[in-house]
């Protein structure tokens, strides 16, 4: 949440601001037990939009980390969508759960932990992750760069 | 079919037999407790040594992991050893992202890992 800080929220927050909707275009996928399909979706569409092998399968482990915890922490279903622009792809998980720790996944696990990796190895793999969590549930956004930055000639 | 299928042997190798648990398809927190439930039972019959082989597991989550760090304690616990033997790419990263390769030995190989 760190470029969405605002003054009614001046430290990254877990209660942030909601996220601008999607982009026209974004693909959708409901899913309550099978996170090999949502994995599989990742990798595909990672891949059709060029993202290199090494950051497609990065993308599909954040996002099967993040979907994980629907089933770990919820009994509903959570909702996966996926679209790209000429910069970016997008991966967003949304389910009726709710993190309360602003600051999950910020600090690295001990390596014998046995609990407590997933939104860290989330935030090591991404771009960028956007994370927000109020009364309508939590929604993280995950983001990769589809191309290295210019270095201007 | 099963999104993970594991087998289990026992190897006669030189002087000190080994158990064998071999990994196929995807480990994730939809089958990590199956997973518990065959290391548990494997590490409960006390070997020296229990090598995991990762050849054919096409995705590892951290649910999955936390099941192998777990076996890994309570073999040593009681003097024994795991080692992990030759992950793929994405198994390999989510090894060494969580520094977890660092608690437990990877091989290249089973063999290797036998050897030691």
């Amino acid at each position: 949440m760190v470029a969405r800080s605002s003054a009614h929220f001046p430290e990254p927050s877990s209660r942030g601001l909601p996220l601008p909707a999607p982009t026209n275009g974004a693909r959708y996928h409901t899913y309550r037990s099978d996170l090999s399909q949502v994995r599989a979706l990742v990798l595909q569409h990672a891949r059709e939009v060029g993202l290199p092998d090494g950051r497609a399968t990065d993308l599909m482990l954040a996002v099967s980390e993040v979907a994980a915890n629907t089933l770990r922490h919820t009994r509903s279903s959570g909702t996966l969508a996926i679209w790209h622009n000429a910069d970016e792809i997008v991966c967003e998980i949304h389910d009726e759960g709710v993190i309360t720790d602003p600051q999950v996944g910020r600090r690295k696990p001990a390596p014998d932990a046995t609990g407590g990796h997933g939104l860290w190895i989330v935030r090591q793999v991404c771009d960028l992750v956007e994370l927000n969590s109020d009364g309508n549930g939590t929604t993280v956004r995950m983001h990769m760069a589809l191309r290295p930055p210019r270095t201007g000639n | 079919m099963d999104l993970l299928t594991t087998s289990v042997a026992t190897v006669e190798s030189g002087s000190e037999p080994y158990t064998l648990v071999e990994l196929v398809g995807e480990a994730d927190v939809t089958n990590s407790d199956a997973l518990r439930e065959v290391l548990d039972a494997e590490v409960a019959k006390q070997p020296r040594t229990l090598i995991i082989d990762l050849s054919g597991l096409r995705f590892m989550d951290s649910s999955a992991l936390h099941v192998i760090l777990r076996a890994n304690r309570a073999m040593d616990r009681q003097g024994g050893v795991v080692a992990l033997a030759s992950p793929r790419e994405p198994v390999a990263k989510m090894l060494r992202l969580t520094a977890a390769d660092q608690l437990v030995p990877v091989y290249q190989s089973v063999s290797e890992a036998s050897a030691g």
